[in-house]
């Protein structure tokens, strides 16, 4: 080198050059980062499962998959889901409980069937979560029993049929069934009950018309609220209701009938028109690993479906974590109900008017 | 040497002796008429009041006699990203929708009352027709048109729908305003040799400015207040206040609401008296 | 001033660009779900659909979805009266009232409640009206009552809460309409001999006709589209048209059947409103209020 300056100089300018390059690379990064993170559109619940979801599971799975994660909390989802097309549906994986589930499938809007080679945890997973009487697969799942205020003086409720003694007019609850699927399970129980079993409608109808006067909600959480307030002394309620206020000294208790409970699942699907089919995938097997599972099941008080989870000894007392607890949830037939709602439908909004 | 009416200052022309007469019942029938008033504002606002007593209750449920105060419930509502994002989100559309639905409504009062459109009638019925029809069938009806069309949900798409449904507002406000209009004020412009667009522009627009005005106020009341329309047509990340707590009320009945509540209130009465100081609600208070 | 043989001036030119958004935005979908509501399914997602009336022949042929359809214009004609008996004697004090500060004063007091919004509103009424709530204690704990009220639960706290939200539409419409009266009109009345009271029921009422149209035709719409009041103030067991076409979408998917009610409510509320319209404005001896 003759000159060490000319030789600095092109090569300062190189550096220059690169130097501009790189940063702008970097500025520029996250940007083209995110145009190619693909994004999987989800539904999911708000309240204390959206918190948490928000604030840890999904942002690790975010981060695990390198990809943006879209939660629709806004109900109703199906409408929504009908109405887009099928090549290209507003979600990629539905999360709702097994009724919609059912419609969904008989639409043609979600697969009926989890393929297990994409979602290996499927194996781990009990009997019920993946049984015929599911579309998808049961993430979770609680109880429906009754819910009641300790402080009322009542005792002796073992039985659903409690529910029917007229010294609990006036603090009766129960939900709005066209809406909601605890209150069609109830229905269905009623049958059971009173009648010839889950499908015996006239059964089921007659008892409803007893039950009245009763406050109908159309969602848990105004539930839970009711029988919080003490607007509700007795109510239908799954366990999670009660139990996610554990350890703030509410005069509240949870009751599984003896007559048995219905399962309330969690289920997971996903969308036949799906763009990110893998990334679906991946996330219903995230929702199943163990440490996900434990981690919501013990923030919202919900059974695993995972049967290899080990929660902490206050859960594992009150939620169903064996094959025995487990085997007494009673499944309804989506499928059989589904194609009576209409008529179900007309039926109790009849029923129950003021 | 009529002059007129509505122009000249509201004088009280002298009493007669017959009035005096019949002062006691005038009392009395004062008096009615005022605590009438009072009572109807206690029935308005009270439930105000329930709502800001549980925003400051530390309970999570409905619960009276109240236990406390807390600021709890405020800091959860500023904490959550959701809520805020919303009530930005909110006021965003809801401007734009003021703004649209005053144009456009002011302008079809304007071609309906003075343009001597065939019928008219019909053209004002049709204008009205979007608060006739439940809006959760618009919103749906325009949801499942976008996707028709492939546009997806965008603002724009949104904001159509709110202005949609407070349009009426406007060309109600306005029409009852041109209705009781003294065409005179126009006359005696153009006696004086202004031109039909100058009388238009520096007459029968300022004095049409307080039903405009009004229709404005109620255009951003109802649009950041919809809900169905909404529905529909909101996408994930981008919700209207209106929708995330009606959500949240799903989940969760605690004073959470009512700390966004009391947060809307004072945040659109800081409008309104925004809209009062730029635009001037003063003629619409001097009348 | 009888615009009918006048041909359309330039200010007809004005109606344009809202002529073009309601095409756009209204009529098209609006006719879309017109038509869905004569299919048998959504054709955007369905293969196969064709034309059927079995939607509107369940409504007709069924008296609950009549029952439902009365039920809703009964709600709707109670929160209208009530509203305008509210509202009005508010308005006029608004209207009539001479202090600046009084006059900003009572237009918060009237806004205040809009702005609140309707889920908390309505909330706010829940608060108020259930069981366990504001009333009921203050009425048991003064031993005026021994088991709470049932003021919400039924149609009686559904008007209440509607009424509330609606008032100040009302009153804010009312309000501008009664300023216009110059009150050297009832003045003169009063002076002539008439009393204060006999002054309104003949001047002033009469001149605030259309604003009671416009209130009352603002307030009926509104309140037979309502969803949010009525299904939390009525427990869930009152059932609204709104409420019954959300159900049929968000909870049956039959968005035919949903389109058909949609199309029933809007038909008898024209028919409604054209009759409303065309009595008072006789009563008013016009042949029309705008």
């Amino acid at each position: 080198m003759a000159n060490p300056a000319d030789a600095a100089r092109p090569s300062r300018r190189v550096f220059m050059k690169a130097g501009a390059g790189v940063g702008l690379g970097l500025l520029g990064a996250p940007y083209v980062a995110r145009a190619e993170e693909p994004v999987l559109n989800i539904t999911g619940w708000g309240g204390k499962w959206g918190d948490v979801m928000s604030a840890e599971i999904g942002p690790a799975f975010e981060k695990e998959f390198e990809c943006r994660l879209r939660t629709d909390t806004a109900l109703p989802f199906l409408p929504k889901l009908q109405a887009s097309s099928h090549s290209a549906p507003i979600y990629d994986v539905l999360h709702t409980n097994s009724n919609e589930q059912w419609a969904a499938a008989g639409m043609g809007l979600v697969e009926p069937r989890i393929d297990a080679r994409l979602v290996p945890n499927l194996a781990d997973v009990y009997p019920y979560a993946v049984s015929d009487k599911i579309v998808g697969v049961s993430i979770f799942t609680s109880a429906i029993g009754l819910g009641m205020r300790t402080d009322k003086g009542y005792t002796g409720i073992n039985s659903w049929k409690e529910l029917w003694d007229r010294k609990y007019d006036g603090a009766r609850g129960g939900y709005v069934i066209p809406v909601n699927s605890l209150g069609q399970c109830f229905l269905m129980m009623c049958g059971t009950l009173f009648g010839r079993g889950q499908t015996d409608l006239d059964a089921a109808y007659a008892a409803l018309e007893k039950l009245k006067p009763i406050k109908l909600v159309d969602f848990t959480g105004a539930m839970e609220k009711m029988l919080l307030s003490g607007e509700v002394g007795l109510a239908v309620i799954h366990d999670s209701g009660i139990y996610r206020y554990d350890g703030q000294n509410q005069p509240i208790d949870f009751v599984a009938p003896s007559e048995g409970v219905l399962s309330l699942e969690q289920v997971l699907t996903i969308t036949p028109g799906s763009k990110v089919k893998e990334l679906a995938n991946a996330y219903v097997n995230y929702m199943l690993r163990p440490d996900v599972q434990k981690r919501l099941a013990e923030t919202v008080w919900y059974s695993p479906a995972n049967k290899t989870v080990k929660l902490d000894a206050k859960y594992d007392a009150k939620l169903l974590t064996t094959p025995d607890k487990v085997s007494k949830l009673i499944q309804v037939d989506w499928k059989w109900y589904n194609e009576r709602k209409d008529e179900i439908d007309s039926r109790v909004n009849r029923i129950f008017r003021a | 040497m009529r002059t007129s009416l509505s122009e000249a200052p509201a004088e009280r022309l002298p009493a007669t002796a017959l009035k005096s007469a019949t002062a006691a019942p005038l009392r009395f029938g004062h008096a009615l008429y005022l605590a009438t008033n009072i009572a109807i504002l206690i029935f308005l606002l009270a439930p105000i009041a329930i709502v800001v007593v549980f925003a400051l209750n530390p309970a999570p449920f409905i619960q009276f006699p109240p236990t406390g105060v807390s600021l709890r419930w405020f800091e959860k509502f500023f904490a959550s990203r959701e809520f805020m994002h919303a009530l930005v989100f909110s006021l965003e559309v809801a401007m734009l929708t003021t703004v649209c639905a005053t144009l456009l409504g002011a302008s079809a009062a304007l071609a309906i009352a003075r343009g001597n459109l065939p019928g008219a009638r019909l053209v004002l019925a049709t204008m009205l027709s979007p608060l006739m029809l439940p809006a959760i069938l618009t919103g749906l009806a325009l949801f499942q048109s976008y996707v028709l069309l492939d546009v997806g949900r965008p603002l724009w798409g949104l904001v159509a729908g709110h202005t949609l449904v407070t349009i009426p507002y406007v060309v109600r406000t306005t029409l009852a305003v041109l209705h009781n209009f003294d065409t005179r004020l126009e006359e005696a412009a153009r006696n004086l040799g202004a031109s039909p667009t100058r009388t238009f522009f520096e007459v029968t627009l300022p004095l049409i400015k307080p039903g405009v005005m009004a229709g404005a106020i109620f255009a951003f009341i109802v649009s950041f207040d919809q809900f169905p329309v909404s529905l529909f047509l909101v996408t994930p990340g981008s919700e209207t206040l209106p929708i995330t707590l009606f959500n949240y009320l799903k989940f969760d009945l605690d004073g959470t609401i009512g700390a966004a509540s009391v947060v809307s209130i004072l945040l659109a009465f800081l409008v309104v008296v925004a809209l009062d100081r730029t635009v001037g609600l003063r003629s619409y208070v001097k009348l | 001033m009888s615009p009918a043989a006048q041909r359309p001036n330039g200010l007809a030119l004005f109606i344009v660009p809202s002529a073009l958004l309601f095409t756009l935005f209204f009529f098209l979908p609006i006719g879309l779900m017109a038509v869905m509501s004569l299919l048998t399914g959504n054709p955007v997602v369905m293969p196969h659909v064709a034309f059927t009336t079995r939607h509107y022949a369940r409504i007709v042929n069924d008296p609950y979805y009549l029952e439902v359809i009365w039920t809703t214009l009964r709600i709707g004609l109670l929160t209208t009266g009530l509203a305008l008996l509210i509202g009005y004697p508010l308005a006029h004090w608004m209207a009539r009232i001479r202090s600046r500060a009084g006059h900003a004063l009572l237009l918060m007091a009237v806004l205040a409640p809009m702005l609140t919004g309707i889920v908390v509103r309505t909330f706010a009424w829940m608060t108020l009206l259930s069981d366990k709530g504001v009333i009921n204690q203050v009425l048991i704990s003064a031993g005026l009552t021994t088991k709470p009220l049932q003021l919400m639960y039924n149609e009686t706290g559904i008007v209440i809460g509607l009424v509330h939200i609606y008032v100040p539409f009302m009153v804010l419409t009312l309000t501008g309409v009664i300023g216009r009266i110059d009150e050297r009109l009832e003045q003169a009345a009063e002076n002539l001999g008439a009393s204060p009271l006999r002054a309104f029921v003949e001047v002033t009422l009469p001149l605030s006709l259309p604003g009671i149209l416009a209130g009352s035709l603002l307030v009926f719409a509104l309140a037979i589209s309502a969803y949010v009041t009525p299904i939390l103030l009525g427990g869930f067991q009152i059932m609204t048209l709104p409420i019954l076409i959300y159900q049929q979408i968000s909870a049956n998917f039959n968005i035919g059947f949903a389109a058909a009610l949609g199309m029933m409510l809007l038909v008898i509320s024209l028919v409604l409103v054209l009759l409303y319209n065309r009595v008072l404005g006789l009563v008013a001896g016009q042949p029309e209020l705008q």
